[in-house]
């Protein structure tokens, strides 16, 4: 019998070749205002929370700590109390591929990695992760290049609105920043727009932004503006997807608004997450393989 | 021969608040003022405890993009414009959010090579000295090595 199997970039690669080397973890007694340290300082989005017997005992990402500067929770509040619990955990040799389901199936943005004991734990798997090896395996493609130097066009190359996500949401800058929490609750967005009083963006709050803005004393009923980054890093849907997952991964940053023919008009968002979905980094010339009969 | 010995009583403090601005230029000030470079800088309180330490490395940790590996494949890159990008990202941090907490710290009547088997051992280049919660000096690597050396290099059997 003839089966189907979708292939990708990533195909046979394995977690290790993805994997960052660094864990940050943390005892659950320690404090929420100790945890963002850890977060901001090794720019992780998320930290392992051991036990007494310093065993993974759980999770904290930026994201429940958001929730605890929603819920009015005060910085000395300790990990233990907010942890997502148990851990999820992925091997070194497991194919990337089976880390990315399992990433869906559990709605998380990234996974440990499990040495040879179930307390050794010697990575992290997560999206911004994959996207760096997608940019790494695609600028080295000769199969890629040779093609689009062939042809004298970039028709075959993938755009950044394929791979966006074709929505933005957005608060007002002027509203609380509580506000602005709500709108990221509801959605698995990393960040918000934030627009002013004629509906044009003028910024951006992160998760990062936020958990800052708890470490730093600030108060939800704020408003939003305050806090946000400005301006809003933006690209054009029509861009190479390429040249703009290049300038996300050197610029640091995590996303891209995707405006159209107006810049100020804002249609979507790019995120690293989007890209390691998309699962090619930055051409076609591997799409008709994604496709093989076994 | 303890740590009041050979422990620097001059010493610069920086505040949680503190933007990292600040802080950089606080290492500056004090590399001028005490003569000698200074790579970090104890963090205290507002009732002067010691609450943490920034050093350079927190700060340089800070900057460097987190996806440095792929910098080195992007041959027409230029970091001049893209390093400006980072160090505006540092202005919205404060001291509290890069400094390390894990404190290790002597009294002043610890024995000078407690405080070098602390320094090999966890790789430390100062340590603050502390007196009943109150921070009364630190003791930098370089002024252990040359006060060791002094004191042998003065022995009458060394070196006659």
């Amino acid at each position: 019998m003839t089966t189907v199997r979708k292939r990708s970039v990533l195909s046979g690669m394995r977690v290790k070749e993805a994997m960052r080397r660094l864990v940050i973890r943390l005892s659950s007694d320690q404090t929420l205002a100790r945890g963002i340290n850890h977060l901001i300082k090794f720019k992780a989005g998320a930290l392992l929370v051991t036990d007494q017997k310093e065993s993974p005992c759980g999770v904290v990402s930026k994201t429940d700590i958001m929730a605890a500067f929603y819920g009015g929770l005060p910085v000395e509040t300790r990990l233990g109390e907010i942890m997502a619990a148990p851990p999820l955990f992925c091997y070194p040799d497991e194919e990337i591929e089976a880390g990315l389901q399992r990433m869906g199936e559990h709605r998380v943005h990234r996974l440990f990695v499990q040495g040879a004991t179930s307390d050794a734990v010697i990575g992290t798997f997560s999206y911004p992760d994959i996207v760096g090896l997608l940019y790494r395996y695609c600028s080295t493609c000769k199969k890629g290049h040779r093609r689009a130097s062939a042809e004298g066009s970039d028709d075959n190359r993938a755009r950044v609105k394929e791979a966006m996500t074709p929505f933005v949401i957005s608060s007002a800058a002027a509203a609380p920043i509580s506000e602005a929490i709500e709108v990221l609750s509801a959605h698995t967005f990393g960040a918000v727009l934030l627009t002013d009083s004629s509906g044009k963006p003028a910024g951006v709050i992160s998760k990062t932004d936020l958990i800052l803005a708890f470490h730093h004393g600030c108060r939800p009923e704020r408003p939003a503006a305050e806090i946000m980054g400005s301006p809003v890093l933006s690209c054009s849907g029509e861009d190479l997807l390429a040249d703009a997952l290049r300038e996300m991964l050197i610029r640091d940053v995590q996303r891209f608004f995707v405006h159209g023919d107006d810049p100020l008009e804002i249609k979507g968002v790019l995120s690293l997450s989007d890209a390691a979905r998309f699962r090619s980094g930055t051409c076609k010339a591997c799409i008709p393989s994604r496709f093989i009969s076994d | 021969m303890y740590a009041r010995d050979i422990m620097d009583h001059r010493f610069h403090t920086l505040k949680p608040d503190d933007t990292v601005l600040e802080a950089v230029k606080q290492l500056y000030s004090a590399s001028q003022a005490q003569g000698k470079k200074i790579f970090g800088l104890m963090v205290t309180d507002e009732e002067d405890q010691l609450v943490g330490m920034l050093s350079m490395y927190d700060i340089l940790l800070f900057i460097q993009p987190k996806h440095i590996h792929i910098w080195g494949e992007m041959e027409d890159l230029d970091p001049g414009d893209l390093f400006d990008e980072r160090l505006e990202s540092v202005k919205r941090v404060q001291v509290k959010d890069l400094m390390s907490t894990d404190l290790v710290t002597v009294t002043p009547y610890t024995h000078v090579f407690r405080v070098v088997d602390i320094m090999i051992k966890q790789h430390m280049r100062r340590i603050p000295v502390v007196d009943d919660k109150e921070v009364v000096g630190i003791i930098y690597r370089t002024s252990v090595f040359y006060s060791l050396l002094k004191k042998f290099t003065d022995a009458p059997d060394i070196g006659g």
